[in-house]
């Protein structure tokens, strides 16, 4: 049968158009329920088990028979946790519910489409919207919403009736969840049996824990019963949006400080060039904003400015509606600062869009016994604590949980949340890793079957078709040099004279374009992933195994495909021509960065292999004077190397990575081979090439490194990266050989990031730290993703490789550098996260130990160190709780502290005794005790307590143990 | 337009006819062919309805679009009229044959609906100067049959009296920038007052007397005819008079009289339909070619 539905909608443009849609009607949709008879076997859906003939799921107290379940879409919204709990079992999802959700949030929708696609479930979509009998069409004076309740509750009745026909001892029932309550009311009246989410899940007596993943939310009209208000209400947004177009509210993304819970910074969205970082400062004033979230804030009057503070705070109260104790530790922050220190200052008035996820952490169980509300401290500082109710904190304790937010009302001092998984016991090598995997958004699952199939077939061969484009090269002497245990080589040299007694130098990249080809499900997911994930002792494939370690990577002794990029140079290291081609190679040796440097410095080793790395090395040499006679910046940053236990896959030993000179010939070729095909693909490409910049820091990034270095006697020029390049050489004290270093690594500190770009979308090209004015990355394809695009803009360009429309769309572009640029940054973070950990771990077993240390930052209440010998930074904190505070005198301008007596300024050589303090079971970490300079009055409390905790942490650890 | 060719002995057989009061097909020269209405038969307009008068049919869709008041009405909607001669209406008409009657035929109907009260245009604005429905009168002419004129004025009053306009509310912030929100019940929407819609009513001479509702024949014997416009009320709203003839101001005036009496119980003729119709609600199945 035909209707049609007809519906009026506004157009974009404002227009309101009448849209009319043909709507068939059927008669021949299955029920779904497998004891059924009357209806027709559901066809095409194959791997759609349906429900179950006798629906085995949890026994419910409240229907002790045998029954279906049919929720309604705010309950799958709110409760879809429970819902995936392998329990829960033949659940109708009518289509009605499912649209509804979809057009509600995507996430939700995606996991749902994953539970009627798993045959365990036994969930079953009903289409009620094209059968006969559950059609209706909406009434006079009836709104969508009610439209649609009454479709589920008539789909409710239909089931009832259906049901009844199936010959069977037992009947099924269908009941009906919904947490609204006019709907259950209607749903009752019309005698169908209808409980809310929480009725249903508390009746099921077997299975207690799955009250846990109950999300809590509460009726509007409850949030008011109990308890005083805490936080302004939040304005709706409607009015939000009004007030953000005439400039009232500024419309940005909440950033929640890692130091203070009581601190964050709104980034304005636009151009505007004042007012692009505004301070909250406060609970009320952050207003139950999440990190992330999408906020909008109200401008304070300039007498109320306040200036970012200087103190570290971390919440750690117990007694949840101890509010006074919050409004003394505002004052803190509130402490006399210059007037040049003032920033904007707002407050959150509303939010625009909540970005919260399930946030990892674990759970500070509630000093009172028997009580089932606790606290969860999430692993992100970031985030606040949230309230979870559970039954099964004796379990959770000591475990790494995930837990989803639900809502955060009025009177509350922390949201509430719903435990949603468990990972495994905090500490525990898998787990840490999962977590941080989680927390920095990091895709780490096993590639899907879609990715697999568009592998190529094993055994794989070069083919003539392969040969077309191509020239073979594999008569050149090329060779590979990387780290050791380096599996993904993407990257290969060589190097000889030509007849014309000038020098040829090739650099040869992997051809991961030729096996990803755009638009497929392989391709999909590794613009998704990024980048590959490099942590302590795993890496995260941005491309299946097969490619990353064997196909694509330039292993020896074997033929593989390669990106070339040729250079005919003279003897000066001068480019005489560039060219570009698709290749084949055959690298003749794979070496380590060792085994390179001994080939070019032992003298006997005359072969052609080690003659093309002497080549290139001289090459190097005259390329890494000219680019630092250019302005470009050495810096440093401590990076740690970890001595794994082949057995536990501990870290027994820790060093710092020793940089040799073939490591920076090999970077010196690929920074040639980068900028070389950065200008190749925007000459043919000036709107969609994607390249990458690094712009320079504002001066005032810089204030840090000048007034430190400034303490020393030492001047920074910072007026231009040579100027800056050039007085860091000078910057050498004969007394202190390590200060160099140090400045070097707080000029990083001072650095923007590098990111992507297209270069269609910006002007401004500039590669600050490489001085070089545009860049690009290519030498890298297996382990990022740009590098692939940059490939097939190469391709496109020399006519090797046909190209598809994406690749020409600046917008399109622009997005995927977006992505490209967080990937990363995540990607780094999660790498930082893992050497904390493995770091953590190795203290762990090492006990308490005293070492030498400098002093990088100097806060009011703390300084941040740095221990060389580990390349460790940690910070050293002053107050302590239920400690006296020792008196405390915090200078900005040197910058300097004075604690009591004793003035530490940056820079200065302490030492430091680091225990693992894992008393704290929400963060383990490291902690660092001042034991040089001793300070006066702190000596008393210090000195014990280091010895105190070297006695005192085995016993703790002990402790833990037996429970 | 369209014509058939007759003999002269055919041509004197009707003129003698008519001058008896009895024409070919039986009728008085007052009485109009037996006319069907159907409305609401192209679902995605805001109205439609098709007439069929003898052999003469047409279609009728309005659509409601949101438009821009003109400058001299800024507190008015205003409606747009577009004729399409179909070739399948006479084979005249084929290629760009059917433009010219088109524009012709939408210009008599913008004259026809020029009086200011025929259809109240202040109902159609959302906000003066801004917002205004604008309604796309569109008439497709399926067949041509004689006297397309009164046919098409009979469908547009139909597909008038059967269009809804969605209603929408203007939200207004502070700072005077307004947003229009549509509701979400589709059942809730303007519908027009067509109680003041005139209709055509087309007298023809033919020998001493006039008839009305003439068809393709009775055309071809007349030289001259007269198109006025009629309210329910017997209000004259438009006079055009049409064909090479002359006519003598004595037989205007006995034409209009005329015209205003067939007009009149035209009217109530058409209204009683269109309730009817209306009552039968959305049960109603479809008896049209789109039925």
């Amino acid at each position: 049968m035909l209707t049609s539905r007809t519906f009026v909608k506004r157009t974009r443009a404002g227009a309101v158009v009448k849209v009319v849609r043909e709507h068939y009607l059927r008669e021949d949709i299955a029920c779904g329920a497998a004891a059924c008879r009357l209806c027709p076997p559901a066809t095409g859906t194959a791997n759609a088990p349906g429900l179950e003939a006798r629906p085995s799921g949890a026994s419910s107290s409240l229907c002790p028979g045998p029954h279906f379940l049919l929720p309604d879409t705010n309950l799958l919204l709110h409760q879809i946790d429970v819902l995936e709990d392998p329990v829960i079992k033949n659940v109708i999802v009518l289509q009605t519910v499912l649209q509804e959700v979809r057009n509600r949030s995507a996430p939700v929708y995606k996991r749902i489409r994953d539970m009627i696609q798993n045959p365990e479930k036994h969930f079953y979509s009903f289409t009620n919207e094209h059968h006969r009998e559950t059609y209706i069409e909406q009434k006079r004076g009836e709104t969508s919403n009610d439209r649609n309740d009454r479709a589920i509750r008539v789909a409710v009745n239909w089931y009832n009736e259906h049901l009844k026909k199936i010959e069977d001892e037992e009947k099924i029932q269908v009941i009906f969840l919904t947490n609204d309550r006019t709907n259950k009311e209607k749903a009752l009246e019309e005698g169908i049996t209808a409980y809310t989410c929480e009725e249903y899940i508390k009746s099921l007596t077997a299975n207690p824990e799955l009250v846990d993943r109950l999300a809590c939310v509460s009726d509007e009209g409850k949030e008011i019963e109990s308890g005083k208000i805490i936080f302004p209400e939040h304005i709706p947004l409607s009015k939000l949006q009004q007030g953000i177009k005439s400039g009232i509210y500024l419309q940005g993304t909440y950033r929640a400080s890692r130091e203070n819970y009581l601190e964050a910074t709104v980034w304005v969205h636009g151009d505007a060039e004042e007012n692009r970082e505004i301070i909250v400062q406060g609970l009320k004033h952050l207003n139950r904003a999440v990190h992330e979230d999408i906020v909008a804030v109200e401008l304070l009057a300039k007498n109320e400015w306040v200036a970012p503070s200087s103190v570290v705070l971390q919440d750690d109260g117990q007694n949840e509606d101890d509010i006074e104790n919050e409004e003394e530790k505002e004052n803190i922050l509130k402490t006399a600062v210059n007037k040049d220190m003032l920033r904007p200052t707002g407050k959150v008035v509303g939010i625009i869009k909540r970005n919260w996820r399930p946030y990892c952490g674990m759970l500070s169980k509630s000093q009172i016994k028997e009580a089932r509300r606790h606290l969860f401290t999430p692993a992100d500082r970031r985030i606040p604590r949230i309230r979870i109710e559970t039954r099964q904190a004796e379990t959770l304790e000591g475990q790494r949980i995930i837990v989803a937010i639900d809502g955060w009302p009025r009177n509350s001092r922390y949201p509430n949340g719903h435990f949603v998984k468990n990972l495994g016991s905090a500490g525990d090598k898998e787990t840490e890793t999962e977590v941080l995997l989680l927390e920095h958004d990091v895709p780490h699952q096993a590639f899907s079957q879609a990715v697999l199939s568009f592998l190529p077939k094993m055994p794989w061969s070069i083919t003539e078709e392969d040969m077309k484009h191509r020239e073979d090269l594999r008569h050149l002497n090329v060779c590979s040099v990387d780290p050791p245990g380096c599996t993904d080589i993407d990257d290969a040299l060589h190097c000889r004279e030509i007849e014309n007694g000038n020098i040829e130098v090739g650099v040869h990249i992997a051809d991961v374009s030729h096996f990803i080809r755009p638009g497929n499900a392989l391709d999909e997911e590794s613009v998704k992933r990024g980048t590959t994930v490099y942590l302590c002792e795993k890496r995260i494939d941005m491309v299946p195994e097969l490619l990353s370690s064997n196909l694509c990577s330039l292993r020896s002794n074997v033929d593989r495909l390669a990106f070339s990029c040729i250079w005919e140079m003279n003897h000066k290291a001068e480019i005489l021509k560039t060219r570009f081609t698709k290749s084949i190679i055959n690298s003749k040796a794979s070496l380590t960065y060792a085994e390179a440097q001994m080939r070019i410095d032992s003298a006997t080793m005359n072969d052609d292999i080690t003659t093309s790395l002497r080549g290139l090395n001289k090459l190097a040499k005259i390329l890494k004077k000219k680019r630092i006679e250019n302005g470009a910046l050495t810096l440093s940053s401590p990076e740690v190397r970890f001595h794994m236990d082949s057995e536990t896959h501990d870290p027994i030993d820790l060093q710092t990575k020793e940089l040799k000179e073939t490591n920076s010939m090999v970077e010196e070729f690929m920074l040639l081979a980068n900028i070389s095909v950065a200008q190749k693909i925007y000459d043919e490409f000036p709107e969609f090439a994607l390249l990458r910049k690094h712009p320079a820091p504002p001066p005032s990034n810089y204030d840090i490194l000048v007034k430190a270095a400034k303490s020393k006697n030492l001047e920074i020029k910072t007026d231009s990266a040579k100027a800056l390049a050039e007085s860091l050489d000078k910057a050498e004290s004969p007394t202190f050989p390590y200060l160099n270093t140090l400045l070097r690594i707080l000029t990083t500190r001072c650095m923007m990031q590098a990111v992507y770009f297209c270069s269609g979308m910006d002007n401004d090209f500039h590669h600050y730290g490489l001085a070089s004015p545009i860049y690009t990355h290519f030498t890298s394809p297996i382990r990022r993703y740009a590098d692939i695009i940059v490939h097939r803009l190469l391709a496109v360009a020399i006519g090797a490789d046909s190209t598809y429309p994406e690749l020409t769309d600046k917008h399109k572009l622009a997005d995927m550098c977006k992505n490209l640029n967080y990937r990363h940054k995540m990607a780094q973070y999660a790498q930082r996260a893992s050497v904390a950990f493995h770091t953590q771990l190795f203290f762990k077993t090492k006990g308490v130990v005293n070492e030498d240390a400098y002093i990088l930052f100097v806060r009011k209440n703390a300084i941040v160190v740095l221990i060389p010998k580990y390349g460790l930074e940690g910070t050293v904190f002053f107050e302590e709780k239920d400690k006296p505070t020792p008196k405390l005198d915090y200078n900005n301008e040197v910058p300097s502290l004075t604690v009591e007596d004793t003035t530490l300024h940056v820079f200065d050589k302490v030492k430091v005794n680091i225990t693992l303090d894992d008393s704290n079971i929400q963060h383990q970490k490291m902690r660092m005790v001042l034991v040089e300079p001793k300070i006066l009055g702190k000596d008393v409390s210090a000195n014990p307590s280091t010895e105190a905790s070297s006695e005192n942490e085995p016993e703790k650890k002990k402790k833990k143990l037996q429970k | 337009m369209a014509s058939v060719v007759l003999s002269e002995a055919e041509k004197l057989y009707i003129v003698h006819g008519v001058q008896e009061d009895l024409r070919v097909d039986g009728r008085g020269c007052e009485d109009y062919r037996c006319a069907e209405v159907e409305t609401d038969v192209v679902s995605n307009t805001s109205g439609s309805a098709r007439v069929k008068l003898g052999d003469t049919d047409v279609l009728v869709g309005i659509k409601a679009e949101m438009g821009t008041p003109k400058l001299e009405k800024p507190d008015e909607g205003y409606l747009e009229f577009f004729v399409d001669c179909s070739s399948n209406a006479t084979p005249e008409l084929e290629g760009r044959g059917g433009e010219e009657l088109g524009t012709d035929i939408a210009n008599t109907l913008y004259r026809v609906f020029s009086c200011e009260n025929s259809v109240d245009l202040k109902s159609l604005c959302i906000n003066p100067r801004e917002h205004c429905w604008v309604l796309y009168v569109d008439v497709l002419l399926l067949e041509c049959g004689g006297n397309i004129f009164d046919a098409i004025s009979i469908a547009v009053k139909a597909a008038l009296f059967n269009t809804r306009i969605p209603k929408v509310r203007v939200l207004e912030d502070e700072e005077g920038t307004k947003e229009i929100e549509l509701s979400d019940d589709p059942y809730d929407c303007i519908r027009l007052n067509v109680e003041e819609v005139p209709c055509i009513v087309t007298l023809s001479k033919i020998g001493y007397r006039h008839v009305v509702d003439a068809t393709l024949q009775e055309e071809a014997c007349s030289l001259a005819s007269l198109l006025i416009s009629v309210t329910s009320k017997g209000a004259l709203t438009s006079m055009k008079k049409v064909g090479k003839g002359s006519l003598d101001p004595e037989s205007i005036f006995e034409m209009m009289e005329t015209g205003q009496r067939v007009g009149k119980s035209l009217h109530i003729a058409l209204q009683k339909i269109l309730d009817e119709e209306e009552s039968l609600g959305t049960s109603r199945p479809k008896v049209g070619f789109l039925g």
